[in-house]
């Protein structure tokens, strides 16, 4: 008896579609990764703008209002990491001269009009909490406009603030569901990969303000950073479990993920979850921060947050490029 | 759309009238021929089928494109509005078929139905030219007496259904061949 045969043969030779899908390439994943440390920068600076206006906590008072100077920096960097990500948003255009049609509509159905308007409306009230928290510095142009305007801003900062939170979590669950949106690609389409690469990216934007903090700073963000990553590690394996308990598509997708052999840069996938990603970039780290925080000084160069940071790009790389290398919705 | 397999030969005529008439860059295609094998020996069965964007009632390129250049006309076929595309692939990564490239200018691109001849009354460059008749253009909400009798009492399909996006082409199975 011969074995029974599925043969499928396809005349199809478009670039980028055969014989997978191939049209996001490095830009995206970088625009997620900064937009989602955009994201986190924005809440993680604007609750402790709260916290400091309003109880009347925070590390050590800076003046204006500020918490600590990794306030002053992260509030700064927000906009322009975020600036920098849809830098590479627009590179990655085919028709880059008509980039101006995402803004004389909104589609209602379609997260990436969504998305658009969200990325311009983000910058006005981030800029201005910016403006606030540096104003010892931009005063001293001394523009009127821009003084009143911050005078303005400084006596609304906590509602500001609030504000600007929540756009920092829409930003980072938005960077997710984006993705999550394409039914179409199995490992895409789940609700979760927003939570994931909004707790990514608040890990990562701690582990920044980490690495720019001052010495005396660094155990509140080290903190927060620690019990981000715990988070995010239930996250990953939630994400995981939905897709290996799934329907075929999604199983075939999550398996593809974390036990594939696919190579990126020279490595299969499984490697670059479970070794970079999970491991050295989400155990090993929160290993570091739970010691130091107990008091156990491991003496180490800031190895923690550079590893934080290193497993947040991975991350974006591993789940735009797997979700195109697995086949189409079947 | 009606595609019959029973007659199709996969000759890729459709193929080469679509890129002429559509100018289809080199390297490039609007539609495709896939040919399907399955079975065992001496029992195996083949299918040969044009495949093309499906038009879709409920199309996942319109619904996630950002800028409404990718649109439903008046005949309800899928259309790209290229002056309003960006080029951001989205409606690429949402089609569950594939169907859709990027043209070396830029924009997005894909079988347009041949609008174009539709305007002027005519049929599509793959069904006029289809040697064995096997390309059938249908207006499925006026069906003609000829259209009912090819695909009556037959085994039909359409493309991953269970996406949901009500895909406007239809197969008849080949399977229906005598003896297959």
């Amino acid at each position: 008896m011969t074995e029974s045969a599925h043969e499928i043969i396809s005349t199809k030779i478009n670039p980028g579609v055969v014989p997978h899908l191939h049209i996001w390439e490095w830009h995206i994943p970088l625009y997620l990764f900064l937009g989602g440390i955009a994201g986190g920068l924005l809440l993680i600076t604007s609750a402790m703008i709260v916290m400091k206006r309003h109880f009347g906590f925070g590390p050590k008072d800076q003046g204006d209002g500020c918490p600590c100077l990794a306030v002053r920096i992260g509030s700064v960097l927000s906009p322009a990491l975020l600036g920098i990500g849809m830098l590479f948003l627009f590179l990655d255009l085919a028709h880059k001269l008509y980039v101006w049609a995402f803004y004389t509509t909104i589609q209602p159905t379609s997260p990436m009009s969504a998305g658009s308007w969200i990325l311009i409306a983000f910058f006005p009230l981030a800029v201005l909490q910016a403006m606030v928290v540096n104003r010892k510095y931009i005063e001293k142009f001394d523009i009127a406009l821009v003084n009143k305007l911050i005078v303005w801003a400084d006596d609304h900062l906590v509602k500001v603030a609030l504000l600007n939170a929540h756009i920092g979590v829409g930003l980072g669950i938005y960077t997710g569901i984006l993705l999550s949106f394409f039914s179409a690609r199995p490992l895409w389409s789940s609700s979760i990969l927003g939570m994931l690469f909004l707790m990514s990216g608040i890990s990562s934007a701690a582990a920044l303000l980490l690495l720019l903090a001052p010495k005396d700073e660094r155990h509140l963000y080290s903190r927060i950073d620690a019990n981000a990553i715990w988070v995010e590690l239930v996250i990953v394996g939630l994400f995981v479990l939905g897709g290996i308990t799934g329907p075929a598509n999604s199983h075939g997708a999550m398996m593809h993920l974390i036990a594939g052999d696919h190579l990126m840069a020279g490595m299969p996938y499984m490697y670059w979850f479970w070794g970079v990603f999970v491991f050295a970039g989400l155990i090993v780290p929160l290993l570091v921060e739970v010691l130091e925080n107990a008091g156990v000084h491991l003496h180490l160069p800031p190895v923690a947050p550079v590893l934080v940071l290193a497993g947040g790009l991975v991350l974006r790389f591993l789940i735009v490029f797997a979700g195109q290398t697995w086949h189409t919705f079947m | 759309m009606v595609i019959d397999t029973r007659v199709c030969v996969g000759c890729s005529a459709c193929v080469y009238a679509c890129k002429s008439e559509n100018r289809v860059p080199e390297g490039f295609c609007r539609d495709w021929v896939v040919q399907e094998t399955g079975g065992s020996f001496p029992t195996l069965n083949m299918e040969n089928r044009s495949e093309r964007c499906q038009h879709c009632d409920n199309a996942p390129c319109v619904t996630y494109c950002p800028t409404g250049a990718s649109h439903y006309d008046e005949f309800g076929t899928v259309q790209i509005n290229r002056s309003r595309c960006t080029g951001c692939k989205a409606c690429m990564a949402a089609c569950p078929y594939d169907a859709r490239y990027v043209h070396p200018e830029g924009f997005i691109d894909k079988c347009t139905l041949c609008r174009h001849r539709l305007e002027k009354g005519l049929e599509t460059a793959c069904v006029s030219i289809c040697p064995t008749r096997s390309l059938n253009l249908v207006d499925f909400n006026n069906m003609t007496s000829d259209i009912r009798a090819l695909a009556g009492g037959k085994e039909v399909y359409r493309q991953k259904e269970h996406a949901g996006t009500e895909p406007r082409l239809v197969w008849i199975s080949a399977r229906n061949k005598p003896g297959a």
